[in-house]
C-alpha cells in the first residue's frame, strides 16, 4: 500500500475502525446470520492458499486455488448450514475471539468506499482439552457506504500459513 | 523393527471385521506403517499438469522423505530426493516453482533439474579434483520406483515394486471416470493443505466404502438444499466396489440412458461426447445400463477421489467436482490432508469456474461435507489413544452374517470387481486387510549408497 492512510482522527477511520471491531464480535457470537447482513449482495470473500516460493519467483499464492472464494449464495449456504441442527462441526460449538488489530484505512477513487487493512488472530477452542488452534491473518476490504451504513463488498484474506494447523474452516475471517 | 508382541491378534481381529481401536492412535503400529506400508507401496506424489513446462516442480513427501518431484528440461518427470549429497542439507525449500537448477544453500554444490550435479565449488582444492569425488555422473538420489497413470504419478521407496499398473490392478477401470473424461486427462489445482488430529487410516477407510455415514453426517448439507442425493434412502440404493487395490462408492441414478444420466448429474453435451469416445464399452455401461455413478474411492494405502454434483447457485441446476486427496501421516494421532481440485482439461471454462466453486463448497478446507467429516475423525482419535480402546474391537462388519456370507449377493453388473448394492463395510474390510498384509511382512532394506568416492 504506497497511500498515505487516514488519519486515526479521521471520521471515516473511526467509522471503519468501529465496524471492523463490531463485526468480530458478531463472529465470536456466531451471530452468522446479523453478520451476512453486513454484507453486499455483489460482495466476493476470498482467502487465497499461501505456498512457500522463492523470493524471485513473483508469487506467494497457488494459482487458481483458495480456501475460501465466496459470492453472496455461498455465503449464504454456509450461514444456512450453521443454522440447521445437524452442523456437527459446530455442535458443541468452538469457542471463538477475533483479536482485530493493525487497522488502517484509506481513501478510494470512489467517495462510497473505504479501504481497510487490518491483522487478525483467531483463537479457536473445541472440546475441554483439545489443543486449542490459531490463524493469524492480514485482511483488506472494500467497504460500501450504503443508507444502511457500511457493507463489506470485498475481502481478501492473506493467511500467514501455508499448511493451515486448524481441523477446517467452519469459521470466517 | 521387531513387532509389537500381540501383533498376530491384531491382525487376526482385523481380518474377521473386528477392529481392534488403538490401531487408529497407536505409536507402535504407526512406526510399523512408516516401514512396511509408506516403504512399500505405491504413494501419490503429484499429477503432470502440476509442472506442465520443463523446470517446473512441487515438492512432495512420503511421511518424512521430502521429494523434488521436477520436469527436467527434455520433459521428463523426475522424483529426487531432496537432500544434498554434501552434507545433506535441503536443495530445495519452496513448495513450487520452476528452475534449471538448484543450488545448496549450505556450501553450494548445484544440481540440474534432471538431478544431476553440476557445480562443486572448489572441486579441485578441495577434493583433489575427481581423484578425492568423482563429480560426473553423480545425481541426488532418485525416489527408488517412480511410474504415471493418467498423469498421476506414483513413486514407490521399494526398488522391487511390482510396476504401477499391476499394483493399481483393477481399479483403473474407475481410475478413468475421474481422470480420463477427454484425452487430455485431468488438471489438478491446489492442493489445500492443512493438518488435523486424526489418523490417515480412517480418511482412506471412509472415501473407499462408507456410504452408511453420508444420510447422517451430512443431513445438513441436504437440508440447505445443497444437495439433493445423501437422503437415506437414495444412499443405500448405491453400490460400492472393490478392485484391484482401491475401491469406491456408487450413487444409483434414476432411469435414463448414458447421455441422460451424465447430464443428470450436470456434464454439457461437449464433455460428454468426449467420455463416450474415451470410454470403454464396459465403463459406458455401468452407467448407460447398470445406472450407477461413480462418487467417494480410495486407493491403498492413502489416496482419495471424490465425485459429487452439488447446486451451485439459486437454480435447481447441479454442477460436478472432482477431487484428489491424499491422507498424509504425520503420526499416530496427526493427518496432513492435501485436497486437490481436479478437472478434466478440454472442459469449457465456464464450467471449469463453476466445478471449482462446487468444490470449494463440498470439499477442501472449507468444505461443508468435509467439516463435518473431520469432526467425527479427530473424535474417533482422541478416543483411540487410551487403555479402553486396547479392549475395543470396533465392528467393521456390516454386510456380513455371522458366517462370513454377505447379506446380499454380489452384483452382477459390467463394473470391475466385486461390488455389492446397499450399506456394507466390504470395502473397509479390504482396505484394511491389505494392510493387514503388509504390516505382517517386514520390507527389506535395501543397502545403503555412497557417492563420488571409491567405485
Ligand atoms: S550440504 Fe549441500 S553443499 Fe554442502
Ligand atoms: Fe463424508
Amino acid at each position: 500500500m504506497t497511500a498515505r492512510p487516514l488519519p486515526f482522527g479521521d471520521e471515516r477511520h473511526l467509522l471503519v475502525h468501529q465496524w471492523l471491531v463490531d463485526e468480530a464480535y458478531l463472529l465470536d457470537a456466531q451471530d452468522y446470520a446479523a453478520w451476512l447482513d453486513l454484507m453486499t449482495d455483489d460482495v466476493r470473500y476470498v482467502m487465497p492458499v499461501r505456498v512457500t516460493t522463492g523470493r524471485a519467483a513473483g508469487f506467494d499464492s497457488a494459482p487458481g486455488m483458495a480456501h475460501f472464494d465466496e459470492d453472496r449464495y455461498s455465503l449464504g449456504r454456509r450461514v444456512a448450514r450453521f443454522a440447521t441442527e445437524h452442523a456437527w462441526t459446530e455442535d458443541p460449538p468452538s469457542r471463538l475471539r477475533h483479536f482485530v488489530t493493525n487497522v488502517r484505512t484509506f481513501a478510494t477513487d470512489s467517495a462510497d468506499e473505504l479501504l481497510a487493512e487490518s491483522a487478525v488472530l483467531l483463537f479457536r477452542s473445541r472440546g475441554d482439552v483439545r489443543e486449542s488452534a490459531l490463524l493469524s491473518a492480514g485482511r483488506r476490504d472494500v467497504l460500501r457506504r450504503t443508507a444502511a451504513g457500511l457493507r463489506l463488498a470485498h475481502r481478501t484474506i492473506t493467511v500467514d500459513e501455508s499448511v493451515l494447523r486448524m481441523q477446517n474452516l467452519a469459521v470466517f475471517l | 523393527m521387531d513387532d509389537p508382541a500381540d501383533l498376530t491378534t491384531v491382525l487376526a481381529d482385523v481380518r474377521r471385521g473386528m477392529i481392534p481401536a488403538h490401531v487408529y492412535n497407536d505409536e507402535e503400529i504407526f512406526r510399523l506403517e512408516a516401514q512396511r506400508i509408506f516403504a512399500r507401496s505405491w504413494v501419490f506424489l503429484a499429477h503432470e499438469s502440476e509442472i506442465p513446462a520443463p523446470g517446473d516442480y512441487v515438492v512432495r513427501r512420503i511421511l518424512d522423505d521430502s521429494f523434488i518431484v521436477v520436469r527436467d528440461e527434455h520433459g521428463a518427470v523426475h522424483a529426487l530426493f531432496n537432500m544434498c549429497l554434501h552434507r545433506g542439507m535441503q536443495v530445495c525449500r519452496a513448495e513450487l516453482g520452476n528452475a534449471s537448477h538448484f543450488r545448496c544453500p549450505y556450501h553450494g554444490w548445484s544440481y540440474r533439474n534432471d538431478g544431476r550435479l553440476v557445480g562443486l565449488p572448489f572441486h579441485r582444492e578441495a577434493y583433489g579434483g575427481d581423484a578425492g569425488f568423482r563429480r560426473s555422473d553423480q545425481r541426488l538420489l532418485p525416489a527408488p520406483a517412480l511410474d504415471t497413470y493418467n498423469g498421476l504419478v506414483f513413486a514407490s521407496l521399494d526398488p522391487d515394486a511390482p510396476p504401477l499398473r499391476e499394483f493399481l490392478g483393477d481399479f483403473v477401470f474407475y481410475l478413468d471416470y475421474y481422470t480420463r473424461q477427454s484425452p487430455s486427462g485431468i488438471e489438478l489445482r491446489g492442493p489445500q493443505r492443512w493438518r488435523i488430529k486424526a489418523n490417515w487410516k480412517i480418511g482412506a477407510e471412509n472415501f473407499a466404502g462408507d456410504m452408511y455415514h453420508t444420510p447422517h453426517t451430512h443431513t445438513s448439507v441436504v437440508e440447505i438444499g445443497l444437495f439433493r442425493e445423501p437422503k437415506a434412502e437414495k444412499r443405500k440404493d448405491g453400490c460400492t466396489y472393490w478392485a484391484g487395490s482401491g475401491g469406491g462408492t456408487t450413487y444409483k441414478l434414476p432411469p435414463g440412458d448414458l447421455r441422460e444420466r451424465l447430464r443428470y448429474v450436470g456434464y454439457p453435451d461437449v464433455m460428454i461426447d468426449k467420455m463416450l469416445r474415451e470410454w470403454s464399452p464396459a465403463q459406458r455401461a455401468v452407467i448407460g445400463e447398470d445406472g450407477f455413478m461413480v462418487s467417494a474411492a480410495s486407493v491403498f494405502p492413502n489416496l482419495s477421489f471424490v465425485h459429487n454434483w452439488p447446486k451451485v447457485g439459486e437454480s435447481d441446476d447441479v454442477l460436478p467436482f472432482i477431487s484428489l486427496r491424499q491422507w498424509q501421516p504425520v503420526g499416530p494421532d496427526e493427518t496432513e490432508v492435501l485436497s486437490w481440485f481436479a478437472v478434466d482439461k478440454e472442459a469449457p471454462e465456464e464450467f471449469k469456474a463453476l466445478s471449482y466453486k462446487a468444490y470449494l463448497m463440498c470439499f477442501g478446507s472449507s468444505g461443508m461435507f468435509e467439516q463435518d467429516d473431520v469432526e467425527n475423525w479427530v473424535s474417533l482419535t482422541s478416543t483411540a489413544a487410551g487403555t479402553m480402546a486396547r479392549r475395543l474391537l470396533l465392528n467393521s462388519r456390516m454386510g456380513l452374517l455371522a458366517d462370513d456370507e454377505p447379506v446380499v449377493a454380489p452384483l452382477e453388473w459390467s463394473g470391475a470387481g466385486t461390488a455389492y448394492v446397499g450399506y456394507g463395510e466390504y470395502n473397509q474390510r479390504a482396505l484394511l486387510a491389505r494392510w493387514a498384509d503388509c504390516l505382517e511382512t517386514p520390507v527389506r532394506t535395501p543397502s545403503a549408497v555412497g557417492f563420488g568416492t571409491g567405485s
